[in-house]
């Protein structure tokens, strides 16, 4: 038993993951890690424009998992967020269930926004908040565009993992 | 009238001719907070013949940003209609994200008047 609570310790740290959440999310719950989560930023070292960006994509990742997540549990999306220190600054990443018919939308919107320059995502982001979402597509949008303007970088992919369909999203906040 | 800040909501103050923010905004419920404060400026703003914005934000959503955006197009609309409407946006002098949303949202204004002050 020693031997788990030891690896979970030491893959945590190995990542420098400093904070993760797993389980249900709900807005709720988003209240009070969000908290802890600013805290947590308060104490770094990071100047306030960095802290911004990073509790922004956090937020961002969150309140996907919270209305996406193809698992659920009452009113809450399961899945996991976290943030970690990498040697050039920040990294986010979130992990959650999606249903197979969403990866399509996902990919076309994300696929698009890793192509795009600053000013091209600065278009796109004036386009959604002025028009909304295209016919057809549902609400997500918005935050895929922030998340992409925040962040230095970011990726996404796709895991088929013991039978569920996973997404993984991770945004990179750089110091310099 | 005062709508105290919460823990993910900024306070929101009223006089018959200003209303001011100041705080984070990432609500639970967008539309729970946005509706009463559309309102009040619907009928605050129509009856008066000149109105005053300020807006002092350290961090927003997405969904807020929808709202802020929806906000400042109908002061816009009410600006073009003959009465005077000013923006004030505040931001920290070394947050450069809260300087161009600030930008970005005053280049599509045509009517009011929106001015960037940097605080300390």
């Amino acid at each position: 038993m020693n031997t788990k609570s030891i690896q979970l310790h030491e893959l945590m740290l190995s990542r420098g993951t400093f904070f993760c959440y797993s389980g249900p999310l709900s807005e709720e719950v988003l209240t009070s890690i969000s908290a802890v989560v600013k805290e947590q930023l308060t104490d770094s070292k990071s100047d306030i424009a960095i802290k911004t960006k990073v509790f922004g994509i956090f937020i961002e990742q969150a309140q996907n998992i919270i209305r996406y997540s193809g698992s659920r549990v009452d009113k809450s999306g399961v899945g996991s967020v976290s943030i970690s220190h990498t040697d050039s600054g920040f990294m986010l990443e979130s992990v959650n269930e999606i249903i197979s018919s969403d990866q399509q939308r996902i990919e076309e919107i994300l696929g698009q926004l890793k192509g795009m320059d600053s000013d091209q995502l600065k278009a796109a982001y004036k386009e959604r908040i002025k028009n909304g979402p295209p016919a057809g597509s549902t609400g997500a949008g918005l935050g895929f565009i922030e998340v992409a303007r925040r962040s230095s970088s970011f990726d996404y992919a796709f895991e088929e993992h013991h039978g569920v369909r996973l997404f993984l999203y991770r945004g990179w906040v750089d110091t310099q | 009238m005062i709508i105290p800040a919460a823990s993910r909501t900024p306070e929101v103050a009223f006089s018959a001719q200003t209303c001011s923010f100041k705080g984070e905004c990432y609500p639970e419920d967008i539309s729970e907070f946005s509706a009463p404060i559309m309102e009040k400026l619907g009928s605050d703003v129509t009856a008066a013949d000149s109105y005053q914005v300020d807006i002092e934000l350290y961090y927003f959503n997405s969904s807020s940003a929808k709202f802020l955006f929806d906000l400042f197009e109908f002061l816009d609309l009410c600006a073009a209609d003959n009465k005077q409407i000013g923006v004030t946006w505040r931001y920290r002098a070394d947050d450069d994200t809260m300087q161009d949303a600030g930008d970005e949202f005053s280049e599509d204004l045509e009517n009011l008047l929106f001015t960037m002050e940097k605080i300390d």
